[in-house]
């Protein structure tokens, strides 16, 4: 059975969603047990993740440390937390199989804290496998479409 | 040129070693002035890092960055040798060079064509007439180069002073340091690809003082030793927590450094479990390489002691659960750019490599669990200094009254600003 760009859609609102609302473990639940969290270096997205040197390179127990982490009053960039908004758009179907989609889509995500705002703007590309009426994420690589992380400084949220 | 700061018996900082004190005005953080003076007194007289000579593999290899607040381009010519210039035609200023890095023989500024070669020299310009002939081949119309540069362990160094002291004597104790970074490879060590470009809303210094700052570990980072905790066999299994004999030692000129032992894996060279047996495996045979070339003292030093290196003024290389080079400048009071790289040994194994980038982006990336805290403690900082004018001082005394200072003390600090307070009084 196909699935429609809807679909995908209310997944990926969904997910952005959990983010936005500090939902951090929830997040995590929408992984795969052998799933991936990337931030390629900006130079060059298609890196090779074993020798190069990337912004964000999490396998299921880092990325489930990072939500983790976001709870504490200890992650102490993240408190109190800063508001977030994901916004969402060009999202196509790249590829898909009876078990997995392969989906490319463009986000800026804001964050404010101490009345800055600071804005990344991506390039997404997640493989999502069909679970049910839904999904799970296997990889989310998330590309900067800037190239430094300047001035916001640090990624100490989820984008 | 007026700096704003009150002047004391011990100049811009308060130095009192009778009482074990030492302050640091916090103006020195927000003013205009001051800056404007660093530029002048600091960022033009001081040996500043380029690059590393890994960045420039072969003939006509170049990379183009800012160094100190001004653009250069550094390259090697047709023949392999090294040069650094400023990125600006010499005929009406354009940026020749507009890419980070490359390969190429001559730079041709968009603007009206002027051509260089990777050497800086003019070679030509398109138009037939207008200029008198051989106008450029005497060199008046070369690049600039800059006024000194020089290279100590593949460490490239830049100088916008001509009449500044070599670099050797520059460095004076650090020396010993870099030569221990260096001496992790028996062939050469090399920046890997992917480097990290980000920036605080803080005053450079403050990033200075807080890369070589034990005390502030286990409060800022407690949640990295969380993660650290929860991943299984991330700490050594040989690790004692009275083992961490930290020290601080002032190198001269501004320099600084702490050594100390840590219960993270080492790349060069302490295994850990989450490395697996083909892990363990490379890093035996690392250690038994490091002994046959430099004997069992000096290996164990070299593996099993962490330093955070302090260079005056702007250049950091901490080499802990990864090796990291970084550097930063001012833009401004109140912001500055960083660029971080990672350094290994060109002849490392696979998988050591690969945890090793695990172990950067984990702690010293911008978006691992531990600078995105050392960014949010430094913004606290700036933005506490607007406070002015009362409270004024910063404390950096801990570890004044001691003989001998840990790396949770603060005489890597006051090395620095000793030096700062020296220069800005020149």
């Amino acid at each position: 059975m196909t699935c429609t760009r809807t679909e995908i859609e209310d997944f990926l609102y969904h997910e952005a969603a959990l983010i936005d609302e500090w939902r951090t473990t929830e997040w995590h639940g929408l992984f795969t047990e052998d799933a991936e969290y990337l931030v390629p270096p900006s130079e060059n997205p298609d890196a090779d993740k074993d020798t190069a040197l990337f912004i964000i390179n999490d396998d299921f127990h880092r990325l489930k440390q990072r939500a983790v982490r976001l709870t504490k009053r200890t992650a102490h960039a993240e408190f109190p937390h800063s508001i977030v908004r994901h916004m969402i758009s060009n999202v196509r179907i790249v590829e898909q199989n009876t078990n997995e989609v392969e989906v490319h889509f463009n986000q800026v995500v804001y964050r404010s804290k101490r009345q800055i705002t600071d804005t990344y703007v991506c390039y997404v590309r997640q493989r999502l496998v069909k679970n049910g009426d839904s999904f799970k994420i296997r990889s989310k690589r998330v590309m900067l479409a800037t190239d430094t992380l300047r001035p916001q400084g640090r990624i100490s949220i989820i984008l | 040129m007026p700096i704003p700061l009150p002047l004391g018996p011990t100049g811009f900082i308060r130095d009192d070693r009778e009482k074990h004190e030492f302050l640091v005005p916090r103006r020195a953080f927000t003013s205009p002035e001051v800056l404007a003076a660093e530029r002048e007194r600091i960022f033009s007289t001081c040996w500043l890092y380029a690059a590393h000579a890994s960045e420039l593999s072969g003939p006509n290899a170049f990379v183009s960055r800012r160094v100190g607040g001004r653009e250069l381009v550094i390259s090697r010519d047709d023949n392999g040798e090294l040069h650094g210039f400023y990125n600006t035609c010499s005929h009406r200023g354009a940026m020749v060079c507009r890419q980070k890095a490359g390969n190429s023989k001559f730079f041709v500024c968009p603007y009206h064509g002027w051509t260089f070669n990777s050497a800086g020299a003019m070679t030509q310009q398109p138009a037939e007439s207008g200029f008198p002939e051989g106008f450029f081949s005497d060199g008046a119309k070369d690049l600039t180069h800059v006024p000194r540069m020089d290279i100590y362990r593949d460490f490239i160094f830049v100088n916008y002073d001509a009449h500044a002291t070599g670099l050797v004597d520059y460095l004076a104790g650090a020396t010993e340091f870099l030569d221990i970074v260096a001496d992790q490879s028996a062939i050469g060590m090399e920046i890997t690809e992917g480097n990290h470009e980000y920036s605080m809303r803080a005053n450079w210094k403050l990033l200075l003082e807080n890369s070589a700052d034990g005390y502030h570990a286990m409060t800022t980072h407690a949640s990295y030793f969380d993660y650290l905790q929860s991943t299984n066999g991330s700490f050594r299994t040989d690790f004692n927590p009275s083992d961490i004999g930290g020290t601080c030692v002032d190198l001269g000129n501004g320099h600084a450094a702490i050594e100390y032992v840590a219960p993270w894996g080492r790349p060069v060279a302490q295994w850990v479990p989450q490395w697996g047996e083909d892990g363990r495996t490379a890093v035996t045979q690392l250690m038994a390489d490091l002994v046959a070339r430099h004997g069992t003292q000096r290996a164990q030093r070299i593996a099993e002691r962490n330093r955070n290196i302090l260079i005056f003024p702007n250049l950091v290389i901490n080499d802990i659960m990864a090796l990291t080079v970084r550097t930063f400048q001012p833009v401004n009071e109140g912001y500055l750019e960083v660029n971080a790289w990672s350094l290994a040994p060109s002849e490392e194994h696979a998988d050591v490599r690969k945890y090793r980038q695990y172990n950067f982006l984990e702690f010293l990336g911008p978006a691992g669990f531990a600078t995105p805290d050392d960014v949010e403690m430094l913004e606290l900082c700036q933005q506490g200094y607007q406070n002015l004018p009362e409270p004024m001082w910063n404390d950096i005394s801990k570890g004044m009254s001691k003989a001998v200072n840990g790396s949770d003390d603060e005489l890597q600090m006051r090395t620095f600003w000793r030096q700062w307070n020296k220069l800005m009084l020149a």
